[in-house]
């Protein structure tokens, strides 16, 4: 039997082109402004899209497939204007609905194979992809079971087969964890770390759980009641206005106030519950000069001298709370 | 990357083997918007006639089509015992299988667009490689060509059939062969009004039954409101316009005019000639196309 071996390991992949390009795009449903003047550029990678309901996520994804004429502004995606070659870019994209969106009468080896074939596969390659896709979604043996004997993971994973079945370019996960019980959740996560980390195929996931973004994307981009917050590399945001963490085995509530006494913040609420972590603001170049000295100066060890990262949801709480006090104000 | 694992690594008293299958990218053609709009259409008649579904959902089609051969082969074994009698008419035919033909319909075109929009399936195809009008379109060509198979087969059947009791089978179908594209053109007309007409009330609701039920009682209401309204009002010029409510007079009546082999009182009274009727029924078929349209048209929600 001959073994296909032709992953693609994203990380050693050359950077590409970016694969969506939204230029001033505004979508109004009525008096509701869904999307508001977004200009975007989104390279080749796991992409995070975060925000909570409403924030405008879903109709992003259905302008970027097409299917949502914008008022204002044009987009393009893998080299496609949404507007104009709508059916070329469905035709190398791949999208999985958040919503339950199954045939529940049909098996998932004919559905996803129907799929394949709506997005242009001839018929017999299209049931091989369907076969091979199974497979790589764990769903090997159920494929030929009507869909509605399968649990909700199983349906979500059918779901992404069918997104995936055609090879895309790039796949748009609308809350691909939605409803899942944690173990569920956990496998789903892991299918779509692959999808971009072996199987090269570009991913915007849409989610409003912060941990799931964090833990499967490299690139966040992030949206607040239609408008762009920010759309940037996950480590990049990581390195920001950071705060450094500091151990000691010694008297920590004298080598905090000590640090206070010098200018600089310190949050020692653990300090004063009996444990000796603190966390020092790492705004000045002087900081790991004076904590160095003050150690030594103490007869302290440091225990732990290391930068603290922002979360993606300091991140968020943060960015999101300036940019909405930032439209208070024009109000 | 491929290579045969399997051959160079098995060895004696080994009797399994793990391996990873890997992810292969597809490189192979890619035939665009035609493939997926054939593939709607096929899997569309698929799922109408129950075909990889379980099998209570195969009943309603066999019953249906054993109902339309049952007569056909009546028909044809009568005119084998007593060709001159005249049994085997098409316009008999048809009127007997136009109710059969009814029932498949109400039962086949919710099946095709009730269901996608009550499993919200729709997005998924909308999100693939085509526009949202092949969709519409896909689906009148897959209820016409699944009602075709009732509608026309059966009776291309019987053509072919009589030809057969003939004593001279040959020299009897290059004679009637004219008779043969009438009964396409009849089956034809037949399954493109009825199943547009189903698809169009169908897209009203995502309820399978409900539309079932719109479909049989309405079309069974404007039947008896146009023939008893013909009746009582016959005195009227303007009460031949009523036939047009009544679908299996409207067909009798185009039947009558193709193989002028039908005595029907409410036909003789609309005296119609066969492009009204023709002409009328391709406004029924454009008109379930635009209403279909519009029901899939792009809509902004708020």
């Amino acid at each position: 039997m001959a073994i296909l071996q032709s992953e693609t390991s994203a990380s050693t992949s050359p950077a590409a082109s970016p694969v969506i390009e939204v230029r001033g795009v505004t979508k109004k449903f009525k008096r509701f402004t869904a999307l508001d003047n977004i200009t975007l550029t989104i390279p080749r990678s796991s992409v995070g899209l975060l925000g909570a309901n409403g924030a405008g996520k879903t109709t992003l994804i259905r302008t970027l497939l097409g299917l949502v004429k914008p008022n204002t502004g044009s987009a393009t995606v893998v080299g496609y204007d949404t507007q104009t070659q709508g059916t070329k870019v469905r035709e190398h994209v791949g999208y999985m609905p958040e919503a339950d969106a199954l045939p529940l009468s049909t098996t998932a080896a004919d559905f996803v194979g129907h799929m394949a074939e709506m997005s242009g596969l001839p018929t017999r390659q299209a049931r091989q992809r369907a076969a091979d896709v199974h497979y790589q979604v764990g769903l090997s043996e159920e494929r030929y079971r009507l869909i509605k004997g399968f649990s909700t993971g199983m349906r979500q994973r059918v779901k992404l087969a069918q997104a995936i079945v055609h090879d895309p370019e790039l796949v748009f996960l609308d809350e691909p964890t939605a409803g899942m019980d944690p173990q569920g959740r956990e496998d789903m996560l892991e299918l779509v770390e692959r999808i971009y980390g072996n199987l090269g195929i570009a991913v915007v996931f849409s989610s409003h759980i912060l941990e799931d973004i964090e833990r499967v994307c490299d690139y966040v981009v992030i949206l607040d009641e239609g408008k762009l917050v920010t759309a940037q590399p996950l480590g990049q945001m990581e390195t920001v206005r950071g705060e450094i963490v500091v151990q000691i085995d010694g008297n920590a509530v004298a080598f905090a106030n000590e640090l206070r006494r010098q200018g600089i913040a310190v949050r020692s609420g653990d300090v004063e519950m009996g444990r000796d972590e603190m966390i020092v603001e790492d705004d000045e170049d002087r900081v790991y000069d004076l904590i160095r000295d003050l150690a030594v100066e103490q007869q302290a060890s440091l225990r732990t001298l290391r930068s603290r990262s922002r979360t993606l949801e300091d991140i968020y709480l943060g960015d999101v709370g300036a940019a909405r006090e930032a439209s208070d104000v024009t109000r | 990357m491929s290579h045969d694992s399997t051959a160079e690594t098995a060895a004696p008293g080994r009797y399994g083997e793990v391996f990873d299958r890997g992810y292969a990218h597809y490189t192979g053609e890619r035939l665009g918007r035609r493939q997926a709009f054939r593939s709607l259409v096929g899997f569309s008649m698929k799922r109408a006639m129950g075909i990889r579904k379980s099998w209570s959902a195969k009943i309603l089609p066999i019953l249906l089509y054993t109902s339309a051969i049952i007569p056909l082969v009546v028909m044809i074994g009568i005119s084998t015992i007593a060709p001159d009698a005249g049994f085997a008419s098409y316009s008999t035919y048809m009127g007997i299988i136009f109710l059969i033909v009814g029932i498949f319909v109400a039962m086949s075109a919710p099946e095709m667009v009730c269901v996608d929009r009550r499993e919200r399936t729709l997005p998924l195809y909308f999100s693939r490689a085509i526009a949202r009008f092949d969709y519409v379109n896909a689906k009148v060509v897959a209820i016409t060509l699944l009602t075709m198979t009732l509608s026309l087969v059966p009776a291309v059947l019987l053509w072919i059939g009589r030809q057969l009791v003939d004593n001279s089978p040959l020299q009897a179908m290059r004679d009637n062969f004219g008779d043969l594209w009438r009964v396409l053109l009849l089956g034809f007309v037949t399954a493109a009004v009825l199943g547009t007409l189903g698809l169009m009330v169908s897209s009203f609701t995502d309820r399978k039954g409900v539309a079932i039920t719109i479909i049989l009682i309405g079309f069974l209401i404007l039947t008896g409101i146009a023939n008893v309204s013909m009746e009582l009002l016959d005195e009227y010029d303007w009460s031949r316009y009523l036939i047009l409510l009544s679908f299996p007079d409207v067909f009798a009546a185009i039947s009558d005019h193709l193989f002028d082999d039908l005595d029907n009182v409410a036909v003789d009274q609309a005296d119609f000639s066969l492009a009204v009727y023709l002409g009328y029924s391709l406004a029924l078929v454009i008109a379930g196309i635009l209403i279909l349209r519009w029901r899939y048209s792009p809509r902004d929600e708020s």
